[in-house]
């Protein structure tokens, strides 16, 4: 059985693989677990980057909420408005239509009408190249 | 119905459902947007060439897949196409693949050290968050932001952002870690304590 001896310096290095729950996709992952379980001093460490990192979340979150300005949710509307009126795309809709109309009228005169329709539409869209 | 209304109407309907879906997002793209530019202005237009952007190959997206991610994906390139140019920024290295795992091998950090940090970023006023992000390297920048203030994957932000994975996780790393030294400068200005290594 091989064993691959890790060092502190190592685990520490990969810490941020294991803030974000991808240490599987290291190749020492296995040898960096047994280190953790067995060396209180690199589990105290992760614990601390776990929490220094959840702060700096947290505080980047708390900061980063800035509101658009009223007036730009207006201003993105008309421009979408205006893009759609005017050259931004091009359609082209080709639809296809059959109507199949049966009549039978059996020995007794009665008349039986029968309507089938098929309807198809497809719709291409082509980008006009901005500016 | 004539062919010319159905284009119409086809049109509008999907402008209409463009807005209906995209247009909830446009709050956190103009957060995302500031970062990225550093002015309320660039953030605005950036934020209005990405919905344009985004509504005219609106038919390429796939319905049922990550429609924030998308709009993130067009937020990033069209900044990084356009609106840098012309800005200088800080360089980061060439050689970012290897030194994260390699060269910062780190060593423990004293009790004393660790809670007068935590200490720090607990106290420290947003108006020094926000600073100590504009500060790092854009690259680092994006990456930070996209991970830690929207919550997407690395995997998610080498998709967005168009870089392999590898080189997100090394700029993540490499972006909290150049945040955090810069709130302990600021920390210690201010006069807390805040230890490093011993």
């Amino acid at each position: 059985m091989s064993y691959i001896e890790i060092q502190c310096g190592d685990v520490l290095a990969s810490v941020i693989f294991i803030i974000e729950g991808e240490l599987q996709e290291i190749p020492q992952a296995e040898a960096i677990n047994t280190h953790i379980t067995t060396c209180g001093a690199c589990a105290a460490e992760i614990e601390h980057e776990r929490v220094m990192h959840q702060l700096l979340q947290d505080a980047l979150k708390r900061t980063c909420d800035e509101q658009a300005p009223e007036d730009l949710h207006q201003s993105i509307h008309n421009q979408l408005r205006a893009q759609m009126a005017g050259a931004g795309t091009t359609e082209v809709v080709t639809q296809f239509s059959m109507t199949e109309i049966s009549i039978e009228i059996d020995e007794f005169g009665n008349v039986e009408h029968r309507e089938i329709q098929i309807e198809q539409t497809h719709i291409q869209h082509f980008i006009d190249d901005e500016k | 119905m004539t062919s010319k209304d159905l284009v119409l109407e086809s049109a509008a309907d999907r402008t209409s459902r463009f807005e209906r879906d995209a247009l909830v997002f446009t709050n956190q793209l103009y957060a995302a947007a500031l970062r990225y530019t550093k002015n309320p202005e660039d953030a605005r237009d950036l934020v209005q060439d990405t919905y344009l952007k985004a509504f005219s190959s609106f038919h390429q997206f796939e319905e049922g897949t990550n429609l924030r991610a998308w709009l993130y994906r067009v937020l990033t390139t069209t900044f990084i196409n356009s609106y840098r140019k012309g800005q200088r920024q800080p360089q980061i290295s060439n050689n970012e693949l290897e030194d994260w795992q390699v060269a910062e091998a780190q060593s423990h950090t004293s009790d004393q050290g660790k809670s007068a940090e935590m200490e720090a970023l607990e106290k420290l006023p947003d108006s020094d968050i926000k600073r100590a992000l504009q500060e790092i390297p854009e690259e680092f920048r994006i990456v930070v932001y996209l991970a830690d203030v929207e919550g997407f994957s690395y995997k998610e932000i080498a998709e967005i952002v168009g870089s392999p994975a590898g080189t997100v996780m090394s700029r993540l790393h490499r972006g909290r870690k150049q945040l955090r030294e810069k709130l302990a400068d600021y920390a210690k200005e201010l006069g807390y304590k805040v230890g490093g290594s011993e």
